[in-house]
């Protein structure tokens, strides 16, 4: 390699490498030849980083394995593999692909591969897992947590992908395996002791794709057929004795059930898409899926009641749910003249949710009618936006856009018990009006300026949290020239949806600045800052002892302020060190101490913290083939008004990347 | 009136699918461009444009670098400059590099709304992302890794992923393209008001949490209605939150309390979203996590009030 390739290789793993944050490995440094070797008739780059991971905690372990989760041991923390065929005329394949990250026991791991014939076929594979840990940390006292891993895996099969006919195959599998704790409610909804619910979860979706594209012209059509299984037979176990409330005298001496949840989705998906570079572009998309799932539960407590009475219940539940599915979109461009487009889009969804179960729950040998409870939620969008977009000149351009949405939810609920019947029907329909405003300006060319304004109003919200009478506002500027870029960013939202006595705003204004700098020997930088504010103010209504309180009001604060820096160094195309550091903190609304407890409901909700993370990763160049990396990063997790939660680890790895 | 309308959209549907007819002047063929551009030409067969050159059956206007920069004829005659380029990408305006690209990829479903899209109308053309000389992943043809091309311009988004309680983006385990379509998307049709332009639907128009959450996707005997109306968004921040389990609100009865407040006007009979009984007594710290009790939130097949 010559001192000039030499150069720029560098210079473009420090414009790559800068401008990352992530935990510090696998390391993005390049090693090996940049253009690779020649291989019978093919090129290959290669390479493989092996090393050991390290971690230790103080504090809240929980919590760290929640928000961070690097444990100890050998990984292979990432590899790469390109084959590429010389000339484009492979005898079984032109190109290879394979990218793997954490592969060992790291909890986010990673693969994807790709092998591809330039005419015959092309195959794509996604693989991941991700481990997570939930230790049940909300504030007030709760028992739910998760020790899950889910795997998630895509394989696609593109035969013929050079021709005018390709026939498309698919498989996809999301599984979800691990342990849970949960808690149920028993002897009675609203006074009895909850107990906790250990669940062995069993989740598993399967998918399955046929289907077709075909081209003529400028007319394309994909059409594809496909069929999904979602399974779930979670078996759950309680645990006998009294409940999570000391207080509370309800226990439980015998506890079993068994339940059973499965379902099939066969589904259609058809896509049009037809253009005139000149002066038109159409697509059309329709999907239709029908799911039908299955459950039953069959279970049984025996214990004693609050009051201290014996209590034998069975209960049983069966039943069906369906959900069809119908989406049709329509987009239709128009060019009239090079500095216009016009843009219509249409959508329309059609969802309907029916389920019926039966109930039957039998009590100390009393209350044995069946209940037959049937519910349905059908909604209905449709949805047009028009969008134009004008630019009279290169330094100036203008949008405007006009969107109405009309959707319609009919609700149905039913109870039949013996020979009482009650059904409730509803409906109801909310109409958006939104218009956007946009300008865009280039004084000079490195220098850019973009402006947007979104005003609506909705009739009919379906929540009160949901938007009625909302503008949005972004501005952002920036400054780029080589390998400098400067920016700064501005976007607010207000919500108001007050109607009568009732009252509800929601009001954010998120800051942003950011600048990013690579020199050419190698030293690069990296840095911003930002600031996002939410105020939510709230009518809310509850009872506590026995009174209601309805004229009260939930008001939540926010204030995150965040930074992140990173500067790298190329010594002497020896050694790279990189430094970073991030930072989160919520001040909440600024108080020093919490909220003396009034009733249930603080007046102002906070929760301030600091999250932040140093880190530095230093890597060697050994050979050309070879280089020795070390790692560290810390975390501090740090709440102002509890110390329960908050820790500090320090994680790091050493590993040896090579190219062979 | 129905034919009239079906064959109305038939012609204009064929009427866009009659190619132009392209002019045949002035190219050289990618031998030539190789002449001087060794170090680009060096690697151009890894490169996916390259299959335009190995297939030898594309005619001269879609094969090698004059597919994409046009007819190369001035530019050799004058010796090289940028100005003599007919399509220097770095010269030419966002729209001009997106028409160019669109020309071969406009026909995917990925890009069907890329003319509408956010970026698109703020003048983000295809490489100020892809790069397609120096990508730092083969596929796709990025010009750096995906989250930091994306935090480049959303930088807020960035603090959301560095937050305690975030989806693994920063780690890997999932891309900004898991959720969200960088070309544009259908309008979503999970909420009502500021619908973002972004977000990828899942194949049925759901919203995209239910591809991998599949277990909250139902269809449930009893559904939570909010989740099907007005999305997960309700409740969670689906980059990341300063609060446990991404919820917008650091205490979960806050959370329910602020809808089911029975201010009148809302829930799906109108007559508001129903309060609590007055059993649940707020005094007692045990009825402020309401999921202890309501643990099937998302929707349950044998309670209509999320028990079991």
């Amino acid at each position: 390699m010559n001192m000039t390739s030499r150069t720029l290789a560098l210079i473009a793993a420090a414009s790559a490498v800068v401008s990352a944050q992530p935990p510090a490995a696998p390391t993005p440094e390049s090693v090996g030849p940049l253009r690779g070797d020649e291989v019978r008739g093919y090129n290959v780059t290669n390479s493989v980083e092996l090393g050991y991971r390290l971690h230790g905690v103080n504090g809240n372990e929980a919590g760290y394995r929640s928000d961070v989760n690097y444990g100890n041991g050998l990984r292979l923390l990432g590899s790469s593999l390109t084959i590429n065929s010389k000339e484009g005329h492979g005898k079984l394949f032109d190109e290879v692909l394979l990218n793997t990250q954490g592969l060992g026991n790291d909890p986010y791991q990673s693969a994807t591969f790709r092998i591809r014939h330039n005419r015959w076929y092309r195959y794509d594979l996604s693989w991941r897992i991700s481990r997570y840990v939930n230790p049940g940390l909300t504030l007030e006292p709760g028992a739910h947590s998760l020790n899950t891993s889910r795997m998630w895996q895509d394989h696609d099969l593109t035969l013929l992908p050079e021709s005018r006919f390709q026939f498309l195959m698919g498989y996809s599998r999301n599984s979800q395996e691990g342990a849970g704790l949960y808690t149920q409610n028993l002897f009675d909804q609203h006074r009895g002791d909850e107990f906790p619910l250990f669940a062995n979860i069993h989740r598993r979706q399967r998918e399955f794709r046929l289907g077709g594209q075909l081209q003529y012209r400028k007319l394309k059509l994909i059409l594809l057929r496909g069929w999904q299984r979602y399974l779930e037979d979670t078996p759950l176990s309680l645990s006998n004795g009294s409940g999570l409330n000391a207080a509370d005298n309800t226990t439980l001496s015998r506890f079993s059930t068994a339940n059973a949840y499965s379902g099939d989705t066969p589904f259609w998906r058809a896509h049009l898409l037809a253009e005139s570079g000149r002066w038109l572009a159409i697509g059309a998309r329709f999907t239709y899926a029908g799911t039908r799932r299955g459950f039953a539960i069959d279970e049984s407590a025996i214990g004693a009641s609050r009051l201290g009475s014996a209590v034998n219940r069975q209960f049983f539940a069966g039943g069906s749910g369906t959900r069809p599915v119908t989406t049709a979109n329509f987009t239709i461009s128009l060019f009239p003249v090079e500095s216009v487009t016009l843009t219509n889009h249409t959508a329309f969804h059609q969802v309907r949710m029916e389920g019926n179960a039966t109930l039957t729950q039998v009590q100390n040998g009393f209350g044995g009618a069946a209940i037959v409870d049937f519910r349905y939620l059908g909604i209905r969008s449709f949805i047009n936006a028009t969008d134009a977009l004008f630019r009279p000149a290169r330094w100036l351009g203008l949008r405007a856009g006009y969107q109405v949405s009309d959707r319609r939810i009919r609700s149905v609920e039913a109870e039949t018990i013996g020979a009482f019947n009650e059904r409730l029907p509803n409906e109801q329909t909310n109409r958006v009006h939104s218009g956007l405003f946009g300008i865009r300006l280039q004084p000079a060319k490195p220098l850019t300026f973009n402006f947007d304004l979104e005003l609506g109003r909705a009739n009919r919200p379906f929540l009160t949290l949901s938007e009625r009478n909302y503008h949005a506002f972004g501005a952002r500027g920036q400054y780029k020239r080589g390998s400098l870029l400067l920016s700064a960013a501005v976007r607010t939202n207000y919500n108001t949806n007050s109607v009568s006595l009732f009252s509800h705003s929601s009001r954010s204004r998120n800051y942003a600045l950011d600048a990013s700098w690579s020199a050419r020997r190698g030293i690069a930088f990296d840095a911003g800052f930002g600031k996002q504010h939410l105020d939510t103010l709230t009518g809310i209504a509850y009872f506590a002892s026995g009174d209601l309180a309805a004229a009260q009001s939930s008001l939540y604060v926010s204030n995150i302020h965040s930074g992140h820096a990173t500067v790298r160094f190329a010594l002497a195309s020896r050694a790279d060190l990189c430094l970073g550091y991030t930072r989160v903190q919520d001040t909440g609304d600024g108080r020093a101490q919490q909220a003396a407890g009034t009733g249930a409901f603080p007046g102002v909700q906070v929760l301030p913290l600091t999250f932040d993370s140093p880190q530095a990763r230093v890597s060697f160049r050994l050979h050309p083939r070879l280089r020795l990396n070390f790692g560290y990063q810390y975390y501090r997790y740090a709440e102002e008004f509890s110390s329960l939660r908050g820790y500090r680890a320090h994680t790091g790895f050493t590993s040896m990347l090579w190219s062979f | 009136m129905r034919t009239i309308f079906l064959g109305g959209l038939l012609l204009l549907t064929l009427s866009a699918a009659q190619s132009p007819s392209p002019s045949s002047g002035g190219y050289v063929g990618s031998n030539t461009c190789k002449t001087c551009h060794a170090p680009v030409w060096a690697n151009f067969y890894k490169n996916p444009h390259y299959r335009t050159l190995a297939t030898g059956a594309e005619p001269p206007e879609k094969t090698g670098c004059e597919s994409c920069h046009g007819p190369a004829k001035a530019h050799v005659e004058a010796r090289g400059g940028k100005t003599t380029i007919p399509r220097a990408f770095s010269l030419m305006p966002a729209s001009q590099s997106l028409d160019t690209c669109l020309a071969c990829h406009e026909q995917s479903i990925g890009r069907a709304q890329i003319r509408r899209s956010s970026h698109t109308q703020a003048d983000v053309a295809c490489n100020s992302c892809h790069s397609i000389h120096k990508p730092v992943s083969a596929r796709s043809l990025l010009a750096k890794q995906q989250s930091n091309l994306c935090y480049g311009c959303h930088n807020s988004v960035r603090a959301q992923f560095s937050m305690p309680h975030k989806h693994r983006v920063n780690e890997g385990a999932m891309q900004c393209t898991d959720c969200h379509n960088p070309h544009g998307s259908a309008a979503p049709v999970w909420r009502s008001g500021l619908r973002p332009r972004m977000v990828e639907a899942a194949a049925d128009g759901e919203q995209p949490c239910l591809r991998c959450h599949a277990d909250k996707r139902g269809p449930f005997a009893f559904e939570h209605a909010p989740l099907r109306v007005e999305g997960c968004e309700t409740c969670h921040a689906p980059h990341g939150s300063v609060n446990s389990r991404m919820l917008k609100r650091p205490a979960v009865f806050t959370l329910c309390l602020e809808c089911h407040n029975g201010a009148t006007g809302f829930g799906l009979s109108g007559g508001g979203i129903p309060t609590q009984t007055s059993s649940h007594n707020m005094n007692d710290p045990r009825y402020r996590n309401c999921t202890t009790c309501h643990v099937r939130i998302h929707g349950s097949n044998s309670d209509p009030r999320f028990l079991r």
